[in-house]
Formats: C-alpha cells, sequence, structure tokens
C-alpha cells in the first residue's frame, strides 16, 4: 500500500475535518509530552511549583480528551470513514485515551514530588527515576512522532524501547525493595518514589499503546497483544 | 504550542501535503491482474476469462470471478467501470443488445450460460433479475407474482398457483400489506412496495441466483433498510449478487465485495477486509471518496 495521504478527498470539506482531528492530537500529544517532561523535572529538582503546574495542567488534557473524541464521534456519523480513514478515527480516538491516562500517570507523578518535598527526603532512587524517566519522555516524543509522520517502523522502535523501560522498571524495584528491607525508616520515601517510577512505566505503556494504533493504522494490522517478534514481521512485510 | 509540537507539525506537513492531483491519477498503471479471491470452492456460479464488447469498445477485461453459494456479492465501483455491464451477463441480459459482444466462461450448474445450446428464458428462470426502477406489470399484485410460474408451468392447479403467490409474497415481506388486495393494480404500491413486489415475481419461480442492480436507488432510506433486511434473509436460500452506488450498503449487507475499475476486477474480497483494509490503492482511493 502506498503511503497514506489524507487530504485527497473529493469533499475539501472532509480533508478538513480529518485535518483538524489531526491537529488536535497533536497539539494534545504536545502538552501531554511537555506534562511528562515537567512531571520528571519537578521530581528530581524537587521543584515544587513546577509539579504543581504539572497536577493543573491536566484539567486542559482531560477537556482536549473531550473536544477531540466529539471530534471523532461527529466525522463518523456524517462522514462514515472507511478503510484507511477509519483506521485513522479508531488511532486517533484510541491515542486520545492514551494521552489522558499519560496525564493522569505525570500529575500522579507530581503528587508524588509534592509528598516528598514535605518530608525533605534525600535523593535515594532518582538514579533510577532519571534514567527511566529519560526513556520514557523519548517514548512519549517518538510514539507521537511516528503518529505525525504514519511511520510503522518508528512505531516498532518504540514498541522495543517498552521493553527495555519494562526490565529497567523491574530492576529500580528490586534496589528499592531492597533500601526498604536495610532501612525500615525509608519505608514512606521509598513508597513514593517506587509509585513514581509504576507511573513512569505507565506513561511507556501508554506510549507503546499509541505506537501500536499507528501500526494499525499504517499496516491495517491489530498488534495489540501480540509478541514483539509477531508485530515485527508484521511491520516488516512489504 | 511546544517546541517539539512545532517540529512535528512541520514534520507531518510535510507527509500529508503531496503534490497537486493528476488527472489521470487513476489510470491503471501497474495491473497485474486481480487482488484478492476472486475465485473460491464450491462457487454457484463461475466466471473464467471474461471480456464484453461494445462494438469496438471493449467494456469488460479478462474478469474472473466465483459467487459462492448462498453468498451475497456485491460489485462497486466508479460509473463506467462495468458493474452493470459484468452483471448483465450474468443471466445475458446483454443479447438484446445488438453491438454487445461477450467472451469468455460463464458456467452455472455445470453448463457454459453462453453455449448455443442453451435455453435463455430457462437461463433466466434460473438466474433472476431485479432493476433499478421497481417496474410491477400493469397488473394485479396477484398477476405480477403469478406471471412467472404460469409462463414457465410450474403450477397446473390454481391451490397451488395461490400458495406460490403467497410464499413468494411472505417471503419478500409483503404479505401482510397485499394480502387484502391481491386484485389491486400493483402499480397503486408504493415504491417500496413495488421493489418488494419485484423481488418476489423474481423468487416465485425459484430461482438460484438473483441479481440486483441498484435496487435501493429510488427508494427512501425506510425502504432501503427493508430491501436489506429482505436480502439478508433471502441470502439463507439464494445466492445474490448485487450492483449498488451506495457503499454503505455494500457494507451493510454483502460478504463479499468485488471492486471494478474500468473494466477491470481490481479487488475481491470479505467485505469486513475491504472496508477496513483494502490491499489496493484504487480500492482505498474509492472506498474513502478520493476520486477527484
Amino acid at each position: 500500500m502506498d503511503k497514506l495521504q489524507f487530504d485527497k478527498h473529493t469533499s475539501a470539506q472532509y480533508n478538513a475535518e480529518l485535518e483538524e482531528a489531526r491537529k488536535n492530537l497533536m497539539q494534545m500529544g504536545g502538552l501531554v509530552e511537555q506534562q511528562v517532561d515537567d512531571a520528571v523535572r519537578a521530581l528530581m529538582e524537587m521543584d515544587t511549583s513546577l509539579a504543581q503546574r504539572v497536577i493543573e495542567t491536566d484539567t486542559t488534557v482531560n477537556e482536549m480528551e473531550l473536544d477531540i473524541d466529539e471530534e471523532c464521534t461527529r466525522i463518523l456519523a456524517r462522514r462514515h470513514p472507511a478503510a484507511s480513514d477509519l483506521r485513522f478515527i479508531i488511532a486517533v480516538s484510541r491515542a486520545v485515551t492514551d494521552l489522558e491516562r499519560m496525564g493522569d500517570e505525570a500529575a500522579k507523578v507530581a503528587r508524588h514530588t509534592l509528598e516528598l518535598a514535605d518530608t525533605g527526603s534525600g535523593p535515594q532512587g532518582y538514579v533510577e527515576l532519571r534514567h527511566i524517566g529519560v526513556e520514557v519522555r523519548h517514548m512519549v516524543q517518538h510514539s507521537l512522532d511516528a503518529f505525525a509522520r504514519l511511520d510503522a517502523d518508528s512505531a516498532l522502535d518504540v514498541m522495543q524501547q517498552d521493553k527495555s523501560v519494562d526490565l529497567e522498571y523491574g530492576t529500580a524495584i528490586r534496589s528499592l525493595i531492597t533500601t526498604m528491607m536495610e532501612d525500615p525508616r525509608s519505608i514512606s520515601r521509598a513508597l513514593n518514589v517506587m509509585w513514581s517510577l509504576r507511573s513512569l512505566e505507565r506513561i511507556g505503556d501508554h506510549a507503546r499503546n499509541i505506537a501500536e494504533s499507528v501500526i494499525y493504522l499504517v499496516k491495517g494490522k491489530d498488534v495489540r497483544h501480540k509478541k514483539l517478534e509477531h508485530v515485527e514481521a508484521q511491520v516488516k512485510r512489504d | 504550542m511546544t517546541l517539539s509540537n512545532q517540529y512535528r507539525e512541520q514534520k507531518a506537513d510535510s507527509v500529508t501535503t503531496g503534490t497537486p492531483s493528476e488527472p489521470d491519477q487513476h489510470a491503471i498503471t501497474d495491473w497485474s491482474g486481480t487482488v484478492g479471491d476472486a475465485l473460491i470452492d464450491d462457487p454457484r456460479m463461475s466466471t473464467r476469462n471474461v471480456n464484453v464488447f461494445y462494438a469496438d469498445n471493449q467494456a469488460i477485461h479478462d474478469v474472473s470471478l466465483d459467487i459462492g453459494k448462498n453468498e451475497v456479492l456485491a460489485m462497486i465501483g466508479p460509473s463506467g467501470c462495468g458493474k452493470s455491464t459484468f452483471l448483465r451477463t450474468l443471466n445475458r441480459m446483454n443479447d438484446s443488445i445488438d453491438i454487445c459482444r461477450v467472451e469468455g466462461d460463464i458456467v452455472l450448474d455445470g453448463d457454459n450460460i453462453y453455449d448455443k445450446h442453451m435455453d435463455v428464458v430457462a437461463l433466466r428462470a434460473k438466474v433472476g433479475m431485479v432493476f433499478q426502477k421497481p417496474n410491477p406489470f400493469p397488473k394485479s399484485i396477484y398477476d405480477n407474482v403469478a406471471y412467472g410460474p404460469r409462463i414457465h408451468g410450474l403450477v397446473s392447479r390454481r391451490a397451488e398457483l395461490d400458495e406460490v403467490v403467497e410464499t413468494a409474497l411472505r417471503k419478500a415481506g409483503l404479505w401482510d400489506e397485499a394480502k387484502d388486495r391481491l386484485d389491486k393494480p400493483a402499480t397503486g404500491l408504493s415504491g417500496g412496495q413495488q421493489q418488494r413486489l419485484c423481488i418476489a415475481r423474481t423468487i416465485a419461480i425459484s430461482p438460484e441466483v438473483i441479481l440486483m442492480d441498484e435496487p435501493c436507488s429510488a427508494l427512501d432510506p425506510i425502504a432501503t433498510a427493508r430491501i436489506e433486511e429482505l436480502i439478508a434473509e433471502l441470502s439463507e436460500n439464494y445466492t445474490i449478487a448485487i450492483v449498488t452506488h451506495s457503499m454503505q450498503q455494500a457494507a451493510r449487507v454483502s460478504h463479499r465485495t468485488a471492486y471494478f475499475h474500468l473494466g477491470k476486477l481490481i479487488e475481491v474480497g470479505a467485505t469486513d477486509k475491504i472496508f477496513t483494509s483494502p490491499d489496493h490503492k484504487l480500492t482505498e482511493d474509492y472506498i474513502t471518496g478520493r476520486f477527484g
């Protein structure tokens, strides 16, 4: 199949509606990307005002989710999209849900940051957080890029990255458990770090979901719940 | 808008803003045969290498396609793509056009329907047809349905004929509305009722295959929904090939969909697949409304 083009419909109005949905999704993506970025930075630098801002941004993200979903519903009702147009609307609708959840997780990280700041904790466990934070930010960025460029290969890269985030997450949790066993006084702080890690790992999962939506959109193959090798074979075919 | 977002917008723009459409963008440049499953096991009707000419103009190019038992096959494509011409070859409706010439094999029950010994009247009893515009005879409702069984000599007694008429009208979903006015002129029925009467007339002679050439294009949405419902019910007993301009209709009623373009059969596949992820770009362009 040739490169997908969403601006070649006989109806210029239809082109405009799809373009609007795409633009709004990208705008929401940009906002969530920034939110994740800020959440990680606030945690690293114990910047409470930045953490506060991350929590406040969540309202805007939620509103955008509703607006884009409504737009998708309208297009479905009025245009009865088929083939790549249909896959596009489904992919946008799924991606919007994932972005909104990412926003929720970023806000959770920000809340844990505020709690950590309250207890005046030291930097234990932050190395792992920084590491995973960087990787997850890349995943979010790359998944949105893959959507914008309709690039299934980049989407596949994001799915591969998710595997390495999951591995690092496992390692970080084990190390935090060791810390808690060694020093029970650290449990409260370690739990906040752990929950933050958990949120970051979930953000990675949502980025992976967006990547799966991109593959569905571009290749017409539903690769959810499939092994990575299987997805790789689907993407590399033709 | 964040910086990375602006960057992404730029990149995305470079993807979606292609060169302006060329006038011949939908010409078939790389024809390498029909994509998908045109041939199936144990078909009801099969066509092989069918070419149709109107004088020197070739309207159908080398089409091979099977229609399965109890299957609803939808044929879609832009105007002039040959879908109606192809449909009409299936019961030799093109015979009445002097300049029309058909080549290739069209086989029903082991016989080539274009064989010179083929009885065309008997063929059309096996392969019935419903047209775009309801065309009841200027007779009573009863006589419209009874016409086929009478001329084909399918019944000998009035009681039998009554039963055939009732069964056909019931199958066509018209019995309740027509039972008290069977002797009234068929032309007094509404458009949707007339079309269902035409379907009753077709099934009264127990065909194997029913061809439908845009059967709902003259009907309102409610009448259309009733015909579509009827198509689903009829497919339990008959094989149906339907030509339609409404892609939503094709998506709703058919099991398989065939896409024609400039006289060629471009792609055939399960309707679910054709409408979610077709393999050929021309199919994709047509069903997503990218024809300019």
